[in-house]
């Protein structure tokens, strides 16, 4: 488990693909759930800009190399 | 889009009619030529109907047009559109009941539709003919259908109500499917299960049919019981299929529309009333076409971020 | 959904029946809503609302009949005095004291779909063919983000996207015509055309055209006298699913069109008869709309599983 970990952060920080990718993917996922989560409405109002810097990230990671 | 084919035909000409040593110099259409040649007219068409659109909605959002009103010029709004939005806590109430919608068809259809896959996959004899049969509710009309269920789903002489009291004996006239608020959001969620299960069951199927035997014997000869082969096999195998097939049913729901505007157009109240629905108020008949750009937006977003997703585990799935 | 046999540990008899059992019931509990859809369409509107739900009865054409044409509620005087009725149908509309006033708007919606439908396959089909061979043959600069700009505008909300379009329509005078919705029937299939035919584009071996342009052949007299045959059965799976799509789609037809180019799907909930909606007939309408796309379903049962997962999973 801490490898998996130090291997994901080194992958951010040589701007490799797959571990920014998953951290793309990991605010696209949680953006979603906060929109449509009944508990609080604050998630819900923050959840737009979550689903944006997810959806940005995306586009800019999948030209990183693999 | 008479580009390539008014190319194609010329060089067909050409080629046709001259000898073969010019035919080398007309063949001057490089591969790299004909390469932008047959893709632009499609991004062509897509950019004019598809992106140019979204830009303008995007500038749209920023304003308080309404487009029933010609002679009034939108003003700029700045951000005011995405606040009221993001602060209403009837948006809000919207977006749980296409949670509720969406997370409940997913998990019928994933129970049911991995079920059936795993029984047809025991090669019964006509599995092959049953699989067809299974399909046919997807291919239809969600529009005609929801109009149709409407009638299956009326009290007293409906034929869902009718079933149902036969097995439970319920009264079939006590209950009203899409006329109470208990039961309508339900409702929905049973004609979706019905039509869109067989989706999850086909993708299920091939996942299934994916694993090499080889496994199986292995497994067999370490005395793995059915069980464990099961969960240890079996389950991980298919999960790249049950992931494609459980994001693209979710993102179909999430913006699902003509199923669900037939069968109860949103109601009683707003009980069913999912996100496009309450769009297409807003912005069709409320025309209030700036505050419903803002709302497309966002609907926008998070479709294409989980279509992003979607996308990834497509990748994934091809490279089996 | 072919046969092969791919049980390991081979399923033991009793399973299978099991299987069997479970699956064959499923099916058939799925069908009834279908059959039901089918059998109203031939009943008279009594039998159709009538409590029980009756399985037997006496067949009836009236949903066909008041499906496509219009009728108006006459007094006994009126009736008495009318010749004797010409033909089958008028009588069975005499019977219910009401004369045939004009065909209903059916026949034209329903040709609205097929010119709309058609359209947009064929178009679909002409672009989506050069691109999928561009991107399956050739280096295209940023492929990869192409294909996936064009497979997103695929899962985009049609709501949200009708907004703009009609917005957009109404400026260039396309709303409520064939060719508008022609246009953005082939904009949303062509990503579904691409992905797809790019895959049966790839299994084709490059080697056949090789040979051809060594032989002496353009790339383009390549492209149609090599691939193009070879893509054949792959391109009219495709279009099979492009008209499919394109028959079904409600969102855009609803928001579109409102009278001339309006096609069935949203014509179909409105047929109205005397207090309420006329089941016999909406279900008659349901039953002629689904019959093609039930025949085409069972052509394409072999390519179903590429279209639904843009040709990503292929067996």
């Amino acid at each position: 488990m801490t490898r998996y970990l130090t291997d994901f952060l080194r992958g951010l920080l040589r701007c490799r693909r797959g571990p920014w990718e998953m951290l793309a993917t990991i605010f696209i996922a949680v953006g979603v759930v906060m929109l449509m989560q009944p508990l609080a409405i604050v998630l819900f109002s923050y959840s737009f800009v979550t689903l944006l810097i997810g959806v940005v990230m995306f586009l800019i990671v999948s030209h990183f190399p693999e | 889009m008479a580009g390539p084919s008014v190319a194609d035909r010329i060089a067909d000409r050409a080629a046709a009619a001259t000898p073969m040593t010019v035919v080398r110099t007309v063949r001057g259409l490089t591969d790299r030529a004909i390469a932008w040649i047959f893709v632009a007219p499609t991004i062509f068409l897509l950019l004019a109907i598809n992106i140019f659109p979204l830009i303008w909605t995007i500038n749209l959002s920023f304003t308080n047009y309404r487009a029933n009103r010609l002679t009034r010029p939108a003003e700029y709004i700045g951000l005011r559109n995405y606040e009221r939005l993001l602060t209403d806590p009837d948006i809000w109430h919207n977006m749980q009941v296409t949670a509720h919608f969406v997370l409940w068809t997913l998990f019928f259809q994933v129970v049911i539709g991995f079920a059936l896959a795993w029984l047809i996959n025991r090669q019964f004899k006509g599995h092959g003919f049953w699989t067809t049969i299974i399909v046919l509710p997807m291919m239809l009309s969600p529009a005609v259908v929801g109009n149709f269920w409407t009638f299956l789903y009326q009290p007293q002489i409906g034929l869902f109500n009718y079933v149902i009291s036969f097995f439970t004996g319920v009264d079939p006239s006590s209950f009203d499917m899409i006329g109470s608020v208990a039961l309508a959001p339900w409702s929905i969620v049973i004609v979706d299960t019905w039509m869109w299960t067989p989706f999850v069951m086909l993708i299920c199927l091939a996942g299934l049919r994916s694993i090499p035997e080889s496994i199986y014997e292995a497994a067999e000869i370490d005395r793995a019981s059915p069980w464990r082969q099961f969960w240890t096999i079996t389950v991980p195998m298919v999960l790249p299929f049950l992931m494609l097939a459980v994001l693209f049913r979710g993102i179909e729901n999430f913006k699902m529309f003509d199923l669900v505007v037939e069968l109860t157009s949103g109601g009683p109240g707003s009980v069913t009333e999912l996100a496009s629905i309450n769009l297409k108020r807003e912005a069709f008949e409320k025309w209030r076409t700036g505050y419903a750009s803002a709302y497309a937006i966002i609907l926008f977003v998070t479709v294409f971020g989980l279509a992003n997703i979607y996308v990834k585990a497509l990748n994934k799935v091809k490279e089996r | 959904m072919s046969a092969e046999a791919h049980s390991v540990v081979a399923p033991s008899t009793g399973w299978r029946r099991f299987a069997a059992v479970v699956v064959i019931a499923y099916a058939l509990a799925m069908l009834v809503p279908l059959g039901w859809i089918f059998i109203t369409g031939f009943k008279s509107p009594n039998d159709a609302i009538a409590y029980p739900p009756k399985v037997f009865f006496e067949p009836s054409l009236e949903g066909y009949v008041n499906v496509f044409t219009t009728r108006t509620r006459q007094s006994q005087e009126y009736m008495d005095s009318l010749p004797p009725p010409e033909t089958w149908y008028d009588e069975l509309v005499r019977s219910r004291n009401m004369v045939i006033a004009g065909p209903s708007r059916f026949g034209q919606r329903f040709m609205n779909s097929l010119i709309v439908g058609f359209g947009a396959t064929f178009l679909t089909v002409f672009l989506g063919t050069l691109a999928a061979y561009a991107f399956s043959r050739f280096k295209v600069p940023l492929k990869d983000d192409l294909l996936f700009f064009i497979l997103s505008t695929r899962m985009m909300p049609p709501i949200a996207v009708a907004i703009p379009i009609f917005l957009m329509y109404r400026t260039l005078g396309l709303n409520d015509t064939h060719l508008g919705l022609i246009l953005l029937y082939t904009a949303v299939n062509l990503s579904l055309a691409v992905w797809l035919l790019k895959g049966f584009m790839d299994e084709i071996p490059r080697e056949y055209e090789e040979a051809a342009l060594i032989d002496g052949y353009t790339r383009l007299q390549a492209f149609r006298k090599v691939v193009l045959p070879q893509a054949m059965t792959g391109i009219a799976a495709t279009a099979i699913f492009c008209l499919i799509f394109s028959w079904n789609e409600y969102a855009f037809a609803l928001l579109l069109t409102s009278g001339q180019a309006q096609t069935a799907p949203p014509f179909i909930p409105t047929i109205i008869g005397e207090g309420g909606l006329d089941w016999p007939a909406v279900a008659a309408g349901a039953t002629l709309f689904m019959i093609p796309v039930l025949v085409f379903t069972v052509l394409l049962r072999k390519h179903l599983l590429r279209g639904i997962t843009f040709g990503a999973v292929r067996k």
